[in-house]
Order: structure tokens, then C-alpha cells, then sequence
């Protein structure tokens, strides 16, 4: 097998074309409001509800999801208390999961969500259920603005942009394909 | 057998065959929407081949940049020369983890390898877990494109082979009831997946990172909850620097589907507390490629599908017809570097409209390596002899005026009296088997011409000083 590591960076070189230069990537801005946030976020399945404040949080989630039984989170107290080495068995019977995003992106409804906000790793998609808590002055316009502003990727971590979807049959949008069935962004 | 033959089978259901034109052209125009609504796309297509060229140019380096970061990040790296090592590498590491339940996430790479059927054979279980790839996965087909694998497929073939394999009812074609029959049906096969099988969209030299983007969460279900995470990536799947993820994540899914963005844009640095993580990085004709000049931008590919969407010829046969893991234009120039025998007639199967150039987000050439591809097996004669010396027959006749002419005279004469079973018979002209001749005009527009009294005013060219 390192042989076929040498064999392979061999190729590469004596194959690769004369050097081309790397371009600088312009950090292109733009509308980076609520406003546009919210249009595109719901426009790909995603639904927006302000906050007065994380103090209200606790109520507002009874009304937006009055039958979640079994909620897991980082902000209040949820009913299970999901961490690392919580077993896969019980992380399939959460309902609803709510984690704080540290970065919304206006152009495309993306949020970024770093391992350290998610509990267990598998917890955002195995939840029925995802909120996902933004400070609304933490909304950035484009990719670049977002990537130049993550200080790392971390172990793991991951943009979401709505609930989990899938056209596979016939091109038909059904929302809820293997992960959370519903995405909804609280902001403050 | 070549991909006319192919694709004659796909058009014989007519309705269908309109169905997939039409679905796939909806792509292609949501995809406008969504780049046109991107004032500096046109700037990020030049941007984003510009990084995929620097990164082939310096490819050796940010393999190995990238392995010393993967490392760094206790990912243990492999290297395979081509799809049998591949295969034996990831076989290899499941034994060592005494599993036999899969878990495997969209991967074209695996295809490519032929993944499946060698884990299976080895009396692994893989589940395909993306629900398109499921849903061929139950019936024993290929993907017939790259991002909609069954997109051949109308919902009653679904809802036929979802009553067969996962008992849902018979006749139920509603894809919100039948994607939630797969949700139920995969959700147990995540939570029993010992080692989850990811493709990478992008690998971060940077970083160490992949990058792995899906609507579904399948890759993430499955690789969070999985003991072993086993990654398969080709080796142009590099990109130098974290900040380079900005271009691409704004031109994949906007080239591929017309959304803004993928649900999940998913990257995999560092294992979990005692879990393992495994690259496999992958030759497999790769490095030939690049050293052909002109066809090394085929390695520039994101995988996104525009440019099968675009194309009028994959939209009216379909992606079966191409026969190779990878189909449409794309397809047609990666396929004759791995076998250039078998899939000869691949770079043929286009118009050479340049339709797939125009949309590609990486600005890969594709209608001119169509056009190269084509030099290339005209010189090693892979193609046939018939249309070999009708090709030379036409070249010497279009190249002259005087031959042209008698042609045009001859042609003209025997098409109003030759009967139409003869000059329409598919056995001499299969341009003809859907379509009619025109109506063979009196005279050519030369003897037209000619005809004309000579007094018509020539144009006064500008005089120039000398």
C-alpha cells in the first residue's frame, strides 16, 4: 500500500502541468438582513420565529411543538440528558433537540453548527425535530464571509440549511428524509 | 454494444422518454434561477477552475499536505492505485472490526470500484442509504445520473419495488408516503450500521478535513452513529485552503439542483472519542488522465450533473445508455480514459451544442474534448468502419467546390425520383428513421446566383492608403 502511495504521488508529479498560480478569493459580501435570511430559510423548508430574548425560549417551544416528549438541549433543561456517550438507542427517541447556531448565512439559510453546540454528534439529524437558536447580528451575507469568519471547522461540524429533504422519487419535494423533519430558527 | 443501441432501447417507451426530457430541463431551469440570482456567478466559475487548476498543477504536493494534516488529525490514510486495492482496503478494515453491517452514503467513487457487489460477495451486508441509490439498490440497477440516481424511475416503479422489498401497499405511488416507508426502513439500518462507507465532495489540504454535502443527512446519520467512518475519495478531489469551500459550496448545489445550498454541508476533521476514522485515497486512472493535456480538465469535475441536465442527448436516452459510472457529456470524456474500446462510442453522443460547457461551474471544456476524443479514436480506429469512410467520403467532398456542386445537382435529381422506401430506407440513411428529407429544392443557391444580371452594385470597399 505505500507503494501505492509512491506509485501515485509519482504520477501526480510527472503528469501535473506546468505550475498555475492559486487565485485570491474576493470575500463577496451582500445582503446579509434578517429579512433575506428569513425569505431564503423558508423558501427551502425552514420556518423563522423571533425571540424576545433566550428567556422566552422555554415557552416558545411548548407552542411551536406541544407533543415533544423526550427534548434535548444545551440551553434549558431538556428531559434527556444527551452527551458523547449517550447510546444510539436512546438518542432515536428524541423528538426535538435544541442547540445554539453560531453563524446564519442570508444568501442560502445556512447555519453553522459546530461539534461543541451539538451534544452528541448524531443528535442533529437523528432528532424528529431540530431548533436551531441564532443571535440575529450574527447573520453574515455569503460563504466567504462565514468561512472567513470560522476560526476552525473544529473535529466536526456542519452547515445546516433546513429540514432533511429529498426529490429521489419523480423529482416531488418531500421534506423529511433521513434527518430532522423540521428545521425551525428562533432568532434573538 | 454502442450507446446508440442503448439508448434506442430507453426511447422505445415514447411517454416516458418525454417525461425524463422534460424533468431534467426543469433542473437546468431552476438551476438558472438560482445562479442568476448570484450577481458574481459568472466571477465564481473562473474562480473555482482557476483553484482546480493550481491544485492539478501542485496535485503531488497537496496530496501529501493533506495526508500529513489527515494524520495530524488521527485519521488513518490509505492509498490505492486503482479499484481492486480499494476494494481490498475497505474490506480489510471492516474485518478488523469483526462487522458486517453497512452503512454506505452517495460515493460515485464506489460505484466506480464496483464497491458493492465485492462487499457483498465477502458476506458483508451494505445498505445503501441515499433514497434514490435504495431505491436501485433493491431492483439491481445502476445510477442513471450522478445526483438523481433514479431519475428513470416514474413513482409507480417505487411504489412496485417498495411493495415488494419494504411491504408497503400495493399501488402506493405517493413519494410522501413512500419516502417515509425507506425513513422508517433505513432508520433501522443506521442505528444497527457498525462502519458507515462516506464519498467526499471536497478534501481541504489545509485542514485535513472532507467535506461531504447531502439533502438527506444519510451521510451524517450514518457516520455519526457508526463505530468506523470510512471515507473514499479520488485524488482531484483536493482543494488547497478551507476559505476555497466559499466557491464551491456557492456553485454545487446551485449547477446541480437550483437550491441555494446543500442541507448538510458536512466536514469530517477528526474522529469522535474512541471511534475511527479511514481515508481511502484513489488513483484508479486519475493520474493518466492528468497527464493527457487535453483532457486533464475532466479532473476539475465537482460532480454536480449540469451538464446532464443541459444535454439534449442524455435527456432523451437516458443515463443507462452511457453504460459507465459516470454518464452524460462528463461521462463521455472520462469513460474513453479508462477503456477507450468500450466506451468509443461515448464521445459521439453529443451534438457538440456546447450546452454542457456553459453551465459546468468549474468551466471544464467539455464540447471540445467531445471533439478531441473523437480525433483520438478516429486515430486509434475505434470507430466504425462505416462511419470511418462515410467521414473520409464526406471530408473530400465538402472540401470541393467542384465535387460539392455535382453532388448537390445529383442529389437533388434523385431524391424526386428515387422512391421514398429507398431514400428514406434506415438501412442506407439513419438520419432519416424519425425524421423526413426536405423537399429538394429546383436549384442550388450557386445556380441561382449565377443567374442574377451581373449589374447588382458590388460593395465599395473603403480605400486604403498604402
Amino acid at each position: 500500500m505505500s507503494n501505492s502511495r509512491e506509485r501515485i504521488l509519482a504520477a501526480a508529479k510527472a503528469n501535473k502541468p506546468v505550475e498555475i498560480s492559486l487565485p485570491t478569493v474576493p470575500v463577496y459580501g451582500g445582503d446579509a438582513t434578517v429579512e433575506r435570511f428569513t425569505t431564503v430559510l423558508t423558501s427551502i423548508g425552514g420556518q423563522v420565529v423571533w425571540l424576545d430574548g433566550l428567556g422566552q425560549l422555554p415557552e416558545v417551544l411548548q407552542q411551536l411543538f406541544p407533543d415533544a416528549k423526550i427534548t434535548a438541549s444545551l440551553l434549558f433543561q431538556g428531559t434527556l440528558p444527551v452527551d458523547a456517550r449517550t447510546p444510539t438507542d436512546i438518542l432515536a427517541e428524541v423528538d426535538l433537540a435544541v442547540l445554539p447556531g453560531e453563524i446564519g448565512v442570508a444568501e442560502n439559510g445556512a447555519i453553522w453548527l459546530p461539534e461543541t453546540n451539538m451534544l452528541h454528534r448524531a443528535l442533529p439529524t437523528i432528532t424528529q425535530h431540530l431548533a436551531l437558536v441564532l443571535d440575529h447580528r450574527r447573520i453574515l451575507a455569503t460563504m466567504h464571509q462565514a468561512y472567513a469568519q470560522l476560526p476552525s471547522t473544529g473535529a466536526y461540524g456542519k452547515f445546516v440549511a433546513g429540514p432533511s429533504k429529498t426529490a429521489d422519487i419523480e423529482q416531488s419535494l418531500v421534506i423529511g428524509a433521513h434527518g430532522a423533519r423540521s428545521l425551525v430558527v428562533l432568532l434573538y | 454494444m454502442n450507446h446508440a443501441i442503448r439508448a434506442d432501447k430507453f426511447l422505445l417507451d415514447a411517454d416516458r422518454t418525454t417525461w425524463h426530457d422534460e424533468t431534467l430541463w426543469f433542473v437546468r431551469e431552476k438551476r438558472d434561477r438560482a445562479v442568476y440570482a448570484v450577481p458574481e456567478f459568472q466571477e465564481l466559475r473562473e474562480l473555482a477552475s482557476q483553484i482546480k487548476d493550481h491544485t492539478l498543477s501542485r496535485l503531488d504536493n497537496y496530496l501529501m499536505e493533506f495526508e500529513a494534516a489527515a494524520q495530524a488529525n488521527g485519521v488513518h490514510v490509505h492509498w490505492a492505485a486503482d479499484a481492486t486495492e480499494h476494494n481490498a482496503i475497505i474490506l480489510d478494515i471492516i474485518r478488523q472490526q469483526g462487522a458486517t453491517r453497512i452503512v454506505k452514503s452517495k460515493s460515485m467513487l464506489t460505484e466506480e470500484c464496483h464497491l458493492n457487489p465485492y462487499l457483498i460477495k465477502h458476506g458483508i451486508e451494505v445498505v445503501d442509504t441515499d433514497l434514490g441509490e435504495r431505491i436501485i439498490q433493491f431492483r439491481g440497477e445502476a445510477p442513471s445520473h450522478i445526483v438523481l440516481p433514479a431519475i428513470h424511475l416514474k413513482k409507480e416503479d417505487v411504489g412496485d419495488t417498495f411493495h415488494r422489498h419494504l411491504g408497503t401497499e400495493k399501488g402506493e405511488s405517493d413519494p410522501q408516503r413512500l419516502t417515509e416507508a425507506a425513513r422508517q426502513h433505513l432508520r433501522a439500518k443506521f442505528l444497527a450500521g457498525q462502519v458507515a462507507i462516506s464519498g467526499v465532495n471536497f478534501a481541504v489540504a489545509e485542514t485535513g478535513a472532507v467535506v461531504v454535502c447531502t439533502n438527506e443527512g444519510n451521510a451524517d446519520l450514518g457516520v455519526n452513529l457508526a463505530q468506523v467512518h470510512i471515507a473514499c475519495m479520488g485524488i482531484e478531489k483536493l482543494i488547497p485552503r478551507l476559505t476555497d469551500l466559499g466557491v464551491f459550496t456557492r456553485l454545487l448545489a446551485r449547477s446541480a439542483t437550483g437550491q441555494p445550498v446543500t442541507t448538510y454541508t458536512s466536514h469530517f476533521t477528526k474522529p469522535a472519542e474512541g471511534r475511527e476514522m479511514h481515508i481511502v485515497i484513489v488513483d484508479n486512472g486519475r493520474t493518466q488522465q492528468l497527464g493527457r493535456p487535453d483532457f486533464r480538465a475532466s479532473l476539475k469535475c465537482i460532480r454536480c450533473g449540469a451538464c446532464m441536465n443541459t444535454c439534449p442527448v442524455y435527456r432523451r436516452s437516458g443515463g443507462h445508455s452511457y453504460d459507465f459510472t459516470v454518464p452524460g457529456p462528463i461521462g463521455a470524456i472520462l469513460s474513453p480514459n479508462i477503456d477507450m474500446k468500450k466506451h468509443a462510442s461515448l464521445p459521439f453522443a453529443s451534438t457538440l451544442c456546447g450546452s454542457c460547457t456553459d453551465v459546468c461551474p468549474v468551466k471544464i471544456d467539455i464540447h471540445t474534448q467531445l471533439y478531441k476524443w473523437r480525433q483520438v479514436l478516429g486515430e486509434a480506429s475505434e470507430i466504425p468502419a462505416s462511419k470511418k469512410w462515410s467521414m473520409k467520403f464526406m471530408g473530400r467532398l465538402l472540401a470541393s467546390p467542384r465535387i460539392f456542386g455535382m453532388s448537390g445537382q445529383f442529389a437533388r435529381k434523385a431524391l424526386r425520383l428515387l422512391p421514398h422506401g429507398l431514400t428514406h430506407s434506415s438501412a442506407f440513411n439513419a438520419w432519416a428513421v424519425a425524421r423526413e428529407l426536405p423537399e429538394p429544392p429546383k436549384q442550388s443557391f450557386r445556380d441561382w446566383y449565377q443567374q442574377q444580371p451581373q449589374s447588382i452594385e458590388q460593395p465599395q470597399h473603403p480605400k486604403v492608403p498604402v
